[in-house]
């Protein structure tokens, strides 16, 4: 078996799995209204293009996620190295962020819902707090791991704290930054998502809430989809990063 | 000149107090050159992983406040004088030990110390690498005037290489017990300096007198 090829067999193998799905419907093996056949689904995904009314829907979700990763790593960042180099710092914040942390955050989403409103902002804050608590314990253990001998090295050719940060820690943060960057885009959606079915009228978590309360299977599984492909582009691009970012390994 | 002592005398301390990592646990540090006038070669070659072989050399001269285009190009220079040009842009990934080596040495050096400290730096190299290197360092602390004081385990290094050797005595609280002239005239190879005729002599007289200090040592802790 050639490893190059694996995406060929996952491929077909995929093919064939929908192939007894579609078959197992036509035999009337499957409930229609739990499991609709891909051929129902690939028609309502069709049908939520067609009209372009899926549109205003997309950009509320993928705003909110995006406008919620970029703040919480941005946060993350700042925090954990703050924490990280000023231990009176690191005494305070690190016990609300353990605790922040053993949560399941998506549980803050009503009260999101009351300080912020239904609109945007809740959104973001809560795809921000699932980000940026995990950023910030990325950042702050990163630092702890750092090599010392390159901070020795650092401050023997004259580095100041500042040299420190640029030259050694961030960039060393960087690695475990990327690594769990997938991560992050997922928390960011699932904050997103989430955030919409409990309070909105935009987004594709709203449309799902939608779907299930008027018991709409294939426009659920359709949606489903659509999140899993945005989620899979956005990997893919956090790959290239990830690449450049690291040509050094 | 060159530091040697048994192991656990406090030889790397010593080193790491003058470059100010670390505190003297008593007395004081008066070095007679400034701090940002010392230089210090490390026992391993951690240079920065994510940047190349000239960034790496120009770090330190970023630091002073050099311009970043002058201090690459000075970097390339020290590239150049070590034998490493071309190797400018490798990543310290894709260069080898005694390259990585090199390029640590070019990033001490272009800051024009006029005290290099060495805490046994050729350990980890094998032997060709380590004599090629090795004559380079004395040729360029030689024409640059720089002062040289070595920490390192291999007397042969230490006597080639010095004018004065000094003996540290077992630790804890070890002292300098013994001050021996190299009478091998400079300029001198360090290779062809192992086979002048005051070479063997003092090579022995400091062989015993390290193995009376660790003997001396089991002796006190079979009694302890």
């Amino acid at each position: 078996m050639n490893p190059r090829y694996a995406w060929i067999r996952q491929l077909v193998a995929f093919a064939l799995l929908l192939a007894i799905w579609e078959a197992a419907g036509y035999a009337g093996l499957l409930n229609p209204l739990y499991a609709p056949s891909p051929s129902k689904i690939g028609a309502a995904l069709i049908d939520l293009f067609s009209d372009g009314r899926i549109w205003p829907h997309l950009e509320a979700t993928f705003t909110a996620a995006l406008g919620g990763l970029a703040l919480g790593i941005v946060v993350g960042i700042v925090l954990g190295v703050i924490a990280a180099l000023i231990p009176a710092v690191a005494e305070l914040l690190e016990p609300v962020m353990t605790l922040l942390n053993a949560i399941p955050r998506v549980i803050l989403a009503p009260l999101f819902v009351i300080w912020l409103g239904i609109g945007l902002a809740s959104k973001v804050a809560l795809s921000f707090i699932l980000v940026s608590v995990l950023i910030f314990f990325t950042v702050f253990s990163g630092i702890r791991q750092v090599d010392r001998r390159l901070v020795e090295r650092i401050i023997t050719l004259g580095g100041d704290r500042w040299a420190l940060v640029r030259h050694v820690y961030l960039p060393s943060v960087t690695a475990w930054i990327l690594s769990n960057l997938k991560v992050a885009v997922g928390f960011a959606f699932t904050g997103a998502c989430v955030g919409e079915f409990v309070a909105a009228t935009r987004g594709l978590g709203y449309l799902l809430s939608f779907a299930q309360s008027t018991y709409n299977a294939a426009l659920m599984f359709a949606l489903i989809f659509l999140i899993l492909v945005v989620v899979l582009v956005i990997f893919a691009a956090a790959g290239r990063l990830e690449k450049y970012l690291l040509r050094w390994n | 000149m060159s530091l040697v002592g048994p192991s656990g005398s406090g030889k790397s301390s010593l080193l790491r107090a003058v470059i100010g990592l670390q505190q003297p646990s008593a007395g004081t540090v008066d070095p007679e050159v400034a701090q940002h006038e010392i230089g210090m070669l490390f026992q391993d070659d951690a240079l920065l992983p994510w940047k190349t072989a000239r960034e790496n050399v120009a770090l330190g001269l970023g630091f002073r406040g050099v311009e970043r285009a002058s201090a690459l190009a000075q970097a390339d220079d020290w590239l150049a004088r070590l034998g490493l040009a071309g190797f400018e842009h490798r990543f310290p990934r894709h260069l080898s030990g005694g390259q990585r080596k090199r390029v640590a040495l070019a990033q001490v050096l272009a800051m024009k110390p006029k005290l290099l400290l060495m805490d046994e730096p050729f350990a980890s190299l094998d032997a060709i690498v380590r004599a090629r290197i090795i004559q380079d360092v004395a040729e360029l602390v030689e024409r640059e005037h720089i002062g040289a004081l070595l920490v390192t385990h291999d007397l042969e290094e230490a006597i080639s290489l010095s004018d004065h050797v000094y003996l540290l005595s077992q630790g804890p609280r070890a002292r300098l017990t013994r001050d021996y002239a190299v009478p091998i005239p400079r300029p001198r190879d360090p290779v062809r300096a192992r086979t002048h005729p005051a070479f063997a002599p003092l090579y022995e007289q400091i062989w015993n007198d390290l193995s009376r200090e660790v003997d001396r040592d089991q002796a006190q802790e079979a009694a302890e």
